[in-house]
C-alpha cells in the first residue's frame, strides 16, 4: 500500500535542519485553498460529486505530475486505519479535517514529502508546501507553480472581484496561508511574547502554539501566519510575514543574549538537567519531552551543548507524539505505557550522534 | 452557602440559567460545578468558530444586510440561503458568492480588514478573459459619449468592436487561447 512509506519514522526533508536563522525558524509551510467550476463546495456535495472530483484532480496529478518533475503517491482517506490517520496528521501531511471526512476525499504526497494536496478537505484543492528553515518565497513558489500547472487542466473558480472562491469567507482572495514555525524560549521565558502577540494581531498576522489554538505554546514553537487573505497580493502577504518573522527573531535573539548575560548558570543548569531528563528517563510525558526538547534545542544554540544534530530534535517532536509512538511499537499504547515508549524512544535517538540525510528506521 | 447538589460542600459557584423564561440560580460547590453539563457546554465549543462570530455578528433576525435582496437570497444551484451561510460559516458553492453579493461586502470587511477586493494572482485563463471584459467596458463607455454627442459613424464603429469581443470571450479565450 502506498501509504506505508509515509508512515515509517524517519525524516521527512521537511524536518531537516537547513538554511539561516534555522535555530529559530525551523520550518514553512504554504497552503493555497482551490475549488473547482462545476462543483458544489465540500460542505454541500454529494458522495457523488466528491468521487468525481477526486478523481479529476487525481487523474492530473497522476498522469502529468511528471512533467513537473514530482511523483506522486495516492492515498485514499476511506483506506487508511484510524491510526494511520493520526500519523499522517502527526506529521503535518493531512490535516485533522480530512481525516475526519465523511466523503471520498484523498491526499497526494510527494516522495520527500514536500508537497501535500488534499482532495476534498474544506476546499477540493488543499496544496500544501513545506520546507525545512525560514524559506517563504522558496515554499510559495514550489506551491504556486503547482499550482500553475493545475489550473491549466482543471477549471478552478475563479471571481473577479473576489479572487480564488473558497468555502470559507476567510480564505477568499489568494486563498493562500503562509506559516512559519518559530521556536521562541527565550521571548516566553522573559514573558515579553505575551506583549508581541497582540501586537501581531493588530498587522493582519496571527500567532499561535503548534500543538492547538490554547495560548500556552508547548515546548516554546509558535507558528505565526498571515491572517488576511483579500485585498493584499501573494506577494505583500509573503513580504509582510517575512518582516515581521524578521523582527521576531531579532528580538528572540536579544532574549536570549540577555538572559545569557544575566543567569548564565541557571540558564546552562536548566538546559543540562533538561538533557538529562531526555537521555535518562524511563517515563516522559508529551508535555515534559516537549519542554525538556525546547530547553535542548535552546542549549544547542548558544553552544551549551556540543556533538548533537538538531534536526534528529526536529524528528523527536513529531516522532513522540501519540499516534508515531504506537505504530513504532506496532501496538495500541495506554498513556502510562505511551510515556515508557517516548522516553525509550527518546534514549534511544539521542545517544546516537549522527543520523544519514536519507533518514533511517528507528527499529 | 451549601452546594445545592451535593449538599456537603460549601458553594462556591452561582449558576444562572433561563428556561422557558423563568430563571433559576443554583450554588455549586467547586465539584459538581465541574460535573455540570450546563456550564460545560459553554466551555466546550470554540469561541472563535467563524461561524459563531458570523452569527454574532450579523444575528439572523437582521440577517438581511440588504433589505431588496432579502426575497432572493437563495442560491440556486446549491440550495444554500443566506442564513446557512450565517450558521455555517460557510459558502455552499462558487455561486453563492454572487448570489449573496451584496451582503458580502460588510462580512468581508471585518474579516479581511476592510478590503474587499481581491489582488493577487489571476489564472491565466481568466487573466485574458478579464482583459477583454474590462476593454469592452472602456469601448461601451466610448460608445455612450459617441450617441450622445450625436457621432453615430464612431457609435457603430465601436458596437461592432464591442461584438467582435464578446464573440472572442464566448469563444475561445475562456480557454486561455
Amino acid at each position: 500500500m502506498a501509504v506505508e512509506r509515509f508512515l515509517q519514522p524517519r525524516a521527512s526533508s521537511w524536518m531537516a535542519n537547513n538554511g539561516e536563522n534555522v535555530d529559530i525558524a525551523m520550518s514553512t509551510r504554504i497552503r493555497l485553498a482551490r475549488n473547482l467550476t462545476d462543483f458544489k463546495f465540500p460542505y454541500s456535495f454529494t458522495e457523488d460529486e466528491a468521487l468525481k472530483v477526486d478523481k479529476e484532480i487525481s487523474s492530473v496529478l497522476l498522469d502529468k505530475g511528471s512533467e513537473l518533475d514530482y511523483t506522486f503517491s495516492h492515498i485514499s482517506i476511506d483506506e487508511l486505519a484510524q491510526l494511520q490517520k493520526e500519523v499522517l496528521i502527526e506529521k503535518h501531511l493531512i490535516s485533522p479535517y480530512l481525516a475526519k471526512t465523511q466523503h471520498s476525499g484523498s491526499v497526494l504526497l510527494s516522495q520527500n514529502e514536500e508537497l501535500s494536496i488534499m482532495v476534498n478537505e474544506e476546499d477540493h484543492l488543499r496544496i500544501q508546501s513545506l520546507q525545512s528553515g525560514f524559506h517563504l518565497q522558496n515554499a510559495y513558489k514550489i506551491a504556486n507553480e503547482l499550482d500553475t500547472f493545475l489550473e491549466k487542466n482543471l477549471s478552478y473558480a475563479f471571481h473577479e472581484k473576489y479572487g480564488y472562491l473558497t468555502s470559507c469567507p476567510t480564505n477568499v482572495g489568494t486563498g493562500m496561508r503562509a506559516s512559519v514555525m518559530l521556536h521562541l524560549p527565550a521571548l516566553t521565558m522573559s514573558h515579553q511574547i505575551q506583549r508581541l502577540i497582540p501586537a501581531i494581531s493588530r498587522l493582519g498576522m496571527v500567532v499561535r502554539g503548534i500543538y492547538g489554538e490554547g495560548s500556552q505554546a508547548l515546548g516554546n514553537v509558535y507558528q505565526i501566519s498571515n491572517q488576511l487573505t483579500l485585498g493584499k497580493s501573494e506577494y505583500e502577504i509573503l513580504q509582510d510575514l517575512e518582516n515581521m518573522t524578521e523582527q521576531i527573531i531579532q528580538q528572540e535573539r536579544k532574549a536570549r543574549e540577555a538572559i545569557l548575560l544575566n543567569s548564565p548558570s541557571t540558564l546552562e543548569d536548566r538546559v543540562c538537567r533538561s538533557l538529562g531528563v531526555l537521555t535518562h528517563s524511563r517515563l516522559l510525558t508529551t508535555e515534559e519531552a516537549a519542554t525538556c526538547l525546547s530547553d535542548v534545542r535552546l542549549g544547542i544554540d548558544l553552544k551549551m551543548i556540543q556533538d548533537m544534530d538538531m534536526s534528529i530534535l526536529n524528528e523527536l517532536m513529531i516522532f513522540m507524539q501519540p499516534a508515531f509512538l504506537q505504530q513504532y511499537a506496532d501496538n495500541p499504547l495506554q498513556p502510562k505505557e505511551r510515556d515508557f515508549a517516548r522516553a525509550k524512544l527518546f534514549r534511544e535517538r539521542l545517544n546516537k550522534k549522527e543520523i544519514n540525510s536519507e533518514g533511517e528506521d528507528l527499529a | 452557602m451549601i452546594c445545592d447538589q451535593c449538599a456537603e460542600r460549601y458553594a462556591s459557584v452561582m449558576v444562572k440559567q433561563q428556561q422557558h423564561g423563568q430563571i433559576t440560580e443554583l450554588h455549586l460547590c467547586d465539584i459538581c460545578a465541574a460535573e455540570n453539563q450546563s456550564i460545560n457546554i459553554v466551555f466546550e465549543k470554540d469561541p472563535l468558530a467563524i461561524h459563531q462570530l458570523l452569527s454574532n455578528w450579523f444575528p439572523i433576525s437582521k440577517a438581511s444586510i440588504n433589505p431588496i435582496r432579502k426575497e432572493i437570497t437563495t442560491c440556486p444551484s446549491c440550495d444554500f440561503t443566506f442564513s446557512n451561510f450565517l450558521q455555517l460559516g460557510k459558502f455552499g458553492c462558487p455561486s453563492c458568492y454572487d448570489e449573496f453579493s451584496s451582503q458580502l461586502n460588510e462580512i468581508f470587511k471585518r474579516f479581511h480588514n476592510g478590503n474587499t477586493e481581491h489582488t493577487g494572482k489571476i489564472p491565466a485563463s481568466y487573466g485574458t478573459t478579464l482583459k477583454i471584459k474590462k476593454e469592452i467596458e472602456e469601448l461601451r463607455k466610448q460608445m455612450q459619449v459617441s450617441i450622445q454627442g450625436e457621432h453615430f459613424e464612431e457609435a457603430a464603429r465601436l458596437r461592432d468592436e464591442v461584438k467582435m469581443l464578446s464573440s472572442k470571450l464566448e469563444g475561445g479565450a475562456l480557454n486561455g487561447s
